[in-house]
């Protein structure tokens, strides 16, 4: 992607001005990491939105709100009861990366390797978008539908922050990304939240990427897992379930067939967290 | 159409290595290439995308990849490079423990290394294995296998874990 300008507009709203002038000749920038996976494009100007107080999180009511340009370093360091994003972060690209790497350009503009739309999707996070008059709150089921910058380029709309719900005590968080180098690309990210009554499990949200186009929501295990038992089948069944019921795409010389295995372990391993998450955390 | 005339001249000011500075570059120019240009070339370029950490300076006491980041992100900001760190006669205290350990070979990662270890050794002030991977999981060394690099640092880290734990220890409690 090439840039011939560079404007660092003072406000949210002159941000949301100046982008909806510009059209799709403007692109809004935050850690511009990932301005070198978008190359052969029109050159544009660059609208610096990394100056406008966004990089925060907060704890509103039941839930954290995330400032959009808030590094993802802050999030991996961020420390707070049930607080649970900070183990996907610790697991995404390097240090230096995640320094700069912003929440909100993560979710923006989604690669198919993006970890943290599997895990807003999972925690049935919301997104808060400005569209030069208000803040709408878009549930992450209907933001992550299709590719988001699709949808916001050219309009002058801002990702300005994302709410998370605070996990309560019978709560549990799991995600597992597996990846052949600590610093690789996901070859498959799960992630399930869930509420635990007793020894059942009360309801479960399951959500996969990498492994597939665009991250995605897994309605059929989401399902078995409703009311069921927490044991070994239990968690074999949801091996299976994911592995039968996900369509995946081949990739760095693996089929599709072994992405399939690889992600239905993946989701047992990921559920497996989110029950001990719960479980230590009763109180 | 030659890539420089898609893009305008600008300027860009930050204070590198403690020292205001203004620059003249483009919209397009990564820091990177601005530091090179104007001489500080102890900062690498390796892969040019954000996987190897040659390139790794400090902006506002964080390690930053200045092959990822456009030069104009840096306005305001505080920016320290390798240059800002030792002198051949005046090493710092981590270069002199890498050279003492054998710990370079082509040399060619070290400046990042330095700075990476550098944010370390400031944002923190206690050093397990677990923090200390993290804040180098994104440096690479092609040479050494990383131990003796991993040595010379682990012997500072401890010695200054050492002394921030004597000045805690004497100071008297409020
Ligand atoms: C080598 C490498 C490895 C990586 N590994 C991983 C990984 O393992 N997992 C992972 O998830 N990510 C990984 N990333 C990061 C990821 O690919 C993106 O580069 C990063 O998340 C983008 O964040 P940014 O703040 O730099 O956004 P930018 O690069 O500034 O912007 C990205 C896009 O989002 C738009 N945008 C940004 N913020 C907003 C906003 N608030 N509102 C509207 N639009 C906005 C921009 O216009 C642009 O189109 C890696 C990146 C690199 C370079
Ligand atoms: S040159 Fe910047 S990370 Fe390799
Ligand atoms: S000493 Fe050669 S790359 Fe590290």
């Amino acid at each position: 992607m090439k840039l011939k300008e560079f404007v660092r507009p003072s406000s949210v709203e002159e941000a949301h001005q100046v982008l909806e002038e510009l059209g799709t000749g403007g692109m809004a920038l935050a850690g511009a990491t990932a301005l070198h996976f978008m190359q052969g494009e029109q050159p544009v100007t660059a609208v610096d939105i990394t100056r406008l107080g966004l990089s925060y999180i907060r704890e509103e009511g039941g839930y954290y709100r995330i400032g959009a340009t808030t590094p993802l370093a802050d999030i991996q360091r961020h420390r707070a009861p049930r607080w649970a994003l900070h183990e996907i972060c610790r697991c995404m690209a390097t240090h230096q990366l995640r320094n700069i790497s912003t929440i909100g350009g993560n979710i923006s503009r989604v690669f198919p390797w993006a970890d943290l739309p599997v895990v807003l999707l999972a925690m049935d996070a919301s997104i808060v978008v400005y569209d030069g008059a208000d803040e709408q709150e878009i549930s992450a089921d209907e933001f992550f539908r299709d590719q988001p910058a699709r949808r916001l380029a050219g309009t002058g709309k801002l990702v300005v922050a994302v709410k998370v719900p605070a996990l309560q005590a019978h709560h549990g968080f799991g995600s597992v990304k597996v990846v052949r180098t600590a610093a690789a690309f996901s070859m498959s990210t799960v992630a399930v939240c869930l509420s635990l009554a007793g020894e059942k499990v009360e309801a479960a949200r399951v959500a996969v990427g990498a492994a597939v186009g665009i991250p995605q929501r897994l309605p059929e295990a989401e399902k078995l897992l409703a009311g069921r038992h927490i044991d070994a089948q239990t968690l074999d069944e949801l091996a299976r379930t994911v592995e039968t019921g996900v369509a995946c795409r081949s990739m760095e010389g693996m089929s599709p067939e072994y992405v399939k295995h690889l992600t239905g372990v993946t989701a047992r391993d990921a559920a497996e967290r989110a029950i001990q998450f719960a479980r230590e955390r009763a109180q | 159409m030659k890539d420089a005339e898609l893009t305008n001249p600008c300027r860009v000011s930050f204070v590198l290595n403690g020292e205001p500075h203004t620059f003249d570059t483009r919209p397009d120019e990564k820091l990177l290439d601005l530091l090179r240009r104007n001489g500080y070339r102890g900062t690498k370029f390796g892969c040019g995308q954000g996987t190897c950490g040659a390139c790794t300076v400090l902006m506002d006491g964080r390690a930053i990849y200045a092959c990822l980041l456009y030069a104009m992100q840096a306005e305001g900001r505080e920016v320290r490079t390798i240059e800002g760190m030792g002198t051949f006669d005046k090493p710092s205290e981590f270069q002199q423990e890498l050279i003492d350990g054998g710990a370079v070979q082509c040399g060619y990662c070290i400046p990042g290394m330095v700075m990476s270890a550098q944010a370390l050794m400031e944002a923190e002030s206690t050093y397990p294995d677990e923090i200390v991977k993290e804040y180098m999981d994104g440096n690479l060394c092609r040479c050494t296998g990383y131990e003796k690099i991993w040595g010379a640092l682990r012997r500072v880290l401890d010695r200054r874990e050492a002394s921030l734990k004597a000045d805690k220890a004497e100071k008297p409690a409020p």
